[in-house]
């Protein structure tokens, strides 16, 4: 194997591997609550580097990847009593990616601040539709008796960040990745040069999805009581942007950055000062764009974007 | 059905919510169209508007209406602050738009997570309310609320003045040519910060009377502003970007989905109907109803 | 002559302040709670937390708190849930096992509870709920956690129904939000009123972000019911007393779910807000009941603003319970449990006691605004005054 090789895969996969272990030993080590801390860390670095394989690469900035999440935890809520939960996570995951696949063609025509706001608009769709079946089935709210621990939900999550981490990293690197890249820098220019713009985006598109619906069934097991409005909170597509863009999204690394500072700082925060604390949060979210406009990997490695 | 729909109450609640719709997409249209700003913090302006209006009518007993330049005023002066500390610099650099967009998507994210929490924290997160022009006048088969019928004459009249200011001032037309083409606007001299700063006061200024006139009918609360800064986006998006005619009309196409379309089909999808005509009309036309205003 | 002065100024602010801060002298019990201070309840929960720090404060005026005989203050540990229950479950389970706190509060709303009495039966802490409103309860099991409230939608309906029948309604026209709780109110409603022989003109849904009933309010208008019954949350109550009013609506009796029980909706309707219907089980002009105005008073003037008659009731009997289970019980999980479950409380709601999880003595019952007073109109044994009907 040569050097390079060894760089771009040995490498990041040791590295994701000793990542997940030491997250899932620590958390193992210490009390519940820091379990709890540990599968939302998990779950952010799965939500984001998914996000970032396309809208990363892209440059198609995505405010939808909440309909990903609400489709596979709508599953899991609504069949939890008839499959197992190691059936519903991946079929969790390949209804949100299957989703994205029906909606990607129309929808990846649109360009700029018009697609960022229909995605979020196509999220507020899928909400009240499935709020409207919902009614429809007179089920607005269930109840998730008997769902798996905090330790059994964690294994999954962390196996999902590292798959997640695996995917944006390999995607990356490969050929498929430096297309996206050219779509992001010039589309036109990019299919000038024979990069079959439209299949690449739309296979982007669906495999950004498949995760975060993978990590939406599992989150619903978290909590006794399921109810839509819930799940599809616009927060949470902010929330990934917002990590993604701090981290920076050039590379894997990114992401784990970003989320393990926004982690930190809540935890921080929320010991130090309970009252003030998402106060704070935003003004060191005002404070990053404007001082340390690259993200956290462009700190690191003093490049310019 | 059909006397329902043409009915002059239906006709009334369509001009009342579009108007409201118009004006609230209006401030937003004006500052993402010269500055590319996303301003996701766009209702939590209208929430201080609306609690500008609540404070003002119980301490005082005096209409909001009245209050509404000084309304006016401290929205724009919150918007001059933020564009002096912190996107004046960043729009000088020259960067690619895209960039800007994905920035400010993320400092806006910040300064509402900051305003709404600061606002629960000075007044607590309990819902306020107060009763004020709520006679209700009948003009032949239709029944409007004073207060409706004030929502609508005031933004009408800012929609009105803000079409007129834009096509026969000077000024109005330096933020058209600047939403149209930012760097030949530059090169025929006009002073873009200056033009910024006056998009930005109006911007802000509209939307906080829009806020003012929702506390007259809707209850205030800190976290009230999200669900108007989607419903701006939808009606921006859904006239063109930086379009400001067609902004107007969109918020009026929005009212007649929300009340003509219910009408026909039921008030359960009232969502479906308007998020499902959103996505169907940027799917059809990707540049909005009319069309982008820059090149 | 300096030093003198210099020690008795020292001794003198001393005294102040042991005498300001209690705290400071003695051990406090250290309570712990959630709530949810952002996102989607925000604008509910403060009627709850408000009734948990007036409570606190009169507790600490008058000495502290009884704990099987020693008087202790009382300390609250808080956090911000986000209006995310599994957030909640998890910041109860640091209010246990980090922050160790010696009892424990309940926060804001149905799913909350229900996922912290998973937290709370794991460790075997005893904890009095409060703002659960839904058939589920009924699920849990006994053993850590409490319910008082009987504002439960299996009672609602039959209640609602045969007040209605009682008052000579006939006809009713319903419209509901899709949101769990007007639904679930909805699926026991409509067979209750069928089952009492009232006629359902119409029965439509909308959803939660509607800005503008005209269309359904004209065809509410048009069916000409005898009552309308809205299964409203905060929000549409606004929208729908006032379009109602617009458009003439006016009919023997309005019911709203949730919405005329807060302080801002009499703020905003005024003697509008007289007539209409809504739920609560609690009022101050119950006499029998004698803890029920002063906590009203002292609410208006601490809060300069009119206590939620049903949350924030609740969550002043939820704290009066636990204050009278420890004052005979102690601290100990085990006896308190125990005192809990077998125990007779009296609060400004009259007396609790609970079956099970649920509380036994208090009835569903219903609230009308009269004459701008809520006056408790169902059922005949606890009401204030008679149901008034156009």
């Amino acid at each position: 194997m040569t050097q390079m090789q060894a760089k771009q895969i040995l490498v990041p996969v040791a590295l994701t591997a000793l990542g997940a272990a030491a997250l899932y030993g620590g958390a193992l080590n210490t009390g519940p609550y820091w379990q709890v801390v540990a599968l939302t860390l998990a779950m952010w670095i799965a939500l984001i580097q998914s996000w970032s394989v396309f809208s990363g690469l892209t440059g198609y900035i995505s405010l939808g990847h909440a309909v990903a999440y609400g489709l596979g935890a709508y599953l899991m809520a609504t069949q939890f009593r008839e499959y197992p939960v190691w059936v519903l996570v991946p079929a969790g995951g390949l209804l949100a990616g299957a989703f994205a696949l029906i909606v990607a063609i129309p929808v990846l025509r649109i360009r700029g601040p018009y697609f960022v706001i229909l995605t979020f608009g196509l999220s507020e769709l899928v909400k009240f539709a499935l709020l409207r079946l919902e009614t429809a089935l007179g089920a607005s709210s269930r109840l998730l008796f008997g769902a798996p621990g905090t330790v059994e939900l964690l294994t999954w999550m962390i196996a999902l960040a590292a798959a997640a981490t695996l995917l944006r990293h390999f995607v990356g690197i490969s050929r498929f990745g430096r297309g996206l890249i050219a779509i992001r820098e010039d589309e036109t220019a990019a299919e000038t040069l024979g990069v079959p713009v439209t299949r690449y985006k739309v296979l982007a598109f669906a495999l950004s999805a498949v995760i975060p619906g993978m990590v939406g069934a599992v989150m619903a097991l978290r909590s006794t009581y399921f109810e839509v409005l819930q799940v599809f909170s616009p927060t949470l597509s902010f929330t990934i942007v917002t990590m993604a863009i701090i981290g920076g999204s050039g590379d894997a690394r990114g992401p784990v950055l970003g989320a393990l500072f926004l982690v930190s700082l809540s935890e921080g925060l929320r010991g130090a000062s309970p009252q003030l604390y998402l106060v704070l949060l935003g003004i060191c979210l005002i404070a990053f764009v404007l001082f340390a406009p690259n993200g956290l990997t462009g700190l690191l490695s003093g490049r310019r974007k | 059905m059909l006397d329902t729909l043409l009915s002059g109450q239906l006709l009334f609640s369509v001009a009342v919510l579009g108007a409201l719709y118009a004006l609230i997409g209006l401030g937003l249209n004006l500052v993402f169209g010269t500055m590319r700003l996303l301003n996701i913090a766009h209702g939590d302006f209208l929430m201080l508007g609306a609690y500008s209006g609540f404070w003002w009518f119980t301490l005082t007993g005096i209409s909001p209406l009245i209050a509404l330049p000084l309304t006016a005023l401290g929205g724009a002066a919150i918007g001059l602050t933020l564009y002096a500390l912190v996107f004046r610099q960043q729009l000088a650099k020259g960067l690619d738009p895209a960039v800007i967009e994905a920035r400010s998507l993320l400092l806006f994210f910040g300064i509402s997570v900051v305003i709404q929490n600061l606002t629960a924290m000075a007044f607590t997160a309990t819902p306020r309310a107060y009763r004020h022009l709520d006679t209700v006048y009948q003009l032949g088969e239709t029944a409007m609320t004073g207060n409706r019928i004030a929502t609508l004459i005031v933004a009408l009249t800012i929609l009105g003045a803000m079409l007129v200011f834009l096509n026969r001032t000077l000024f109005g037309m330096e933020i058209k040519a600047l939403i149209q083409h930012r760097e030949a606007a530059r090169i025929v001299g006009i002073n873009i910060n200056r033009v910024q700063m006056v998009s930005i006061a109006v911007g802000f200024g509209t939307v906080a009377i829009s806020g003012s006139l929702l506390s007259m009918t809707e209850q205030v609360t800190p976290f009230m502003g999200f669900r108007f800064t989607i419903a701006a986006f939808v009606v921006i998006i859904m006239g063109g970007l930086g379009n400001i005619l067609g902004g107007i009309v969109a918020g009026f196409l929005l009212a007649i989905i929300e009340i003509y379309a219910v009408t026909i089909f039921s008030a359960e999808a009232r969502s479906i109907l308007i998020y499902g005509a959103f996505v169907a009309i940027l799917i059809i036309s990707p540049q909005g109803l009319l069309g982008r205003a820059r090149r | 002559m300096l030093r003198r002065q210099l020690i008795g100024s020292i001794v003198g602010a001393t005294a102040l302040i042991s005498a300001f801060s209690p705290a400071l002298a003695d051990d406090p019990v250290r309570i712990g709670y959630t709530i949810a201070r952002t996102g989607l309840f925000a604008a509910a929960a403060p009627s709850q937390e408000q009734a948990y720090t007036l409570w606190a404060e009169q507790v600490n005026a008058a000495g502290g708190l009884d704990v099987g005989g020693e008087m202790r203050p009382v300390e609250f540990v808080s956090y911000d849930d986000e209006s995310d229950p599994s957030k909640a479950a998890q910041l109860y389970e640091r209010l246990i096992t980090s922050d160790e706190v010696d009892l424990l509060m309940a926060p804001w709303g149905t799913p909350h509870h229900l996922n912290v009495a998973g937290v709370v039966e794991r460790y075997g802490f005893p904890m009095v709920g409060n703002t659960a409103a839904s058939v589920m309860i009924r699920e849990v099991e006994p053993g850590n956690i409490w319910f008082p409230t009987s504002a439960i939608p299996d009672q609602i309906g039959p209640q609602l129904a045969q007040m209605l029948s009682e008052a000579g309604i006939g006809s009713v026209a319903i419209l509901a939000n899709v949101l769990p709780f007007s639904q679930e109110n909805l699926q026991f409603l409509t067979p209750a009123l069928e089952a009492q022989g009232i006629e359902i003109l119409m029965s439509e849904n909308y959803p939660p972000d509607i800005t503008d009933m005209t269309p359904l309010l004209t065809q509410v208008r048009a069916a000409e019911p005898d009552a309308v019954l809205a299964l409203t949350y905060p929000a549409d109550a606004f929208l729908y007393t006032g379009q109602a009013r617009e458009l003439g609506i006016d009919p023997q009796l309005q019911f709203l779910l949730i919405g005329p029980t807060i302080d801002a909706f009499a703020n905003a309707f005024g003697p509008v807000a007289d007539g209409i219907v809504t739920l609560a089980h609690w009022s101050p002009e119950q006499e029998a009941w004698p803890r029920a105005r002063p906590f009203f008073d002292a609410y208006v003037a601490r809060f300069d603003q009119e206590p939620d008659y049903l949350d924030s009731a609740l969550a002043y009997m939820s704290a009066e319970i636990l204050q009278q289970a420890v004052a005979e019980a102690g601290l100990d999980h085990d006896a308190l449990r125990a005192a809990i479950a077998g125990g007779t409380f009296d609060t400004i709601n009259g007396e609790v006691r609970f079956d099970g999880v649920q509380n036994a003595v208090t009835p569903t019952a219903f609230v009308q605004r009269q004459e701008g007073r809520m006056q408790l109109v169902w059922p005949p044994e606890i009401a204030t005054a008679s149901l008034v009907t156009q």
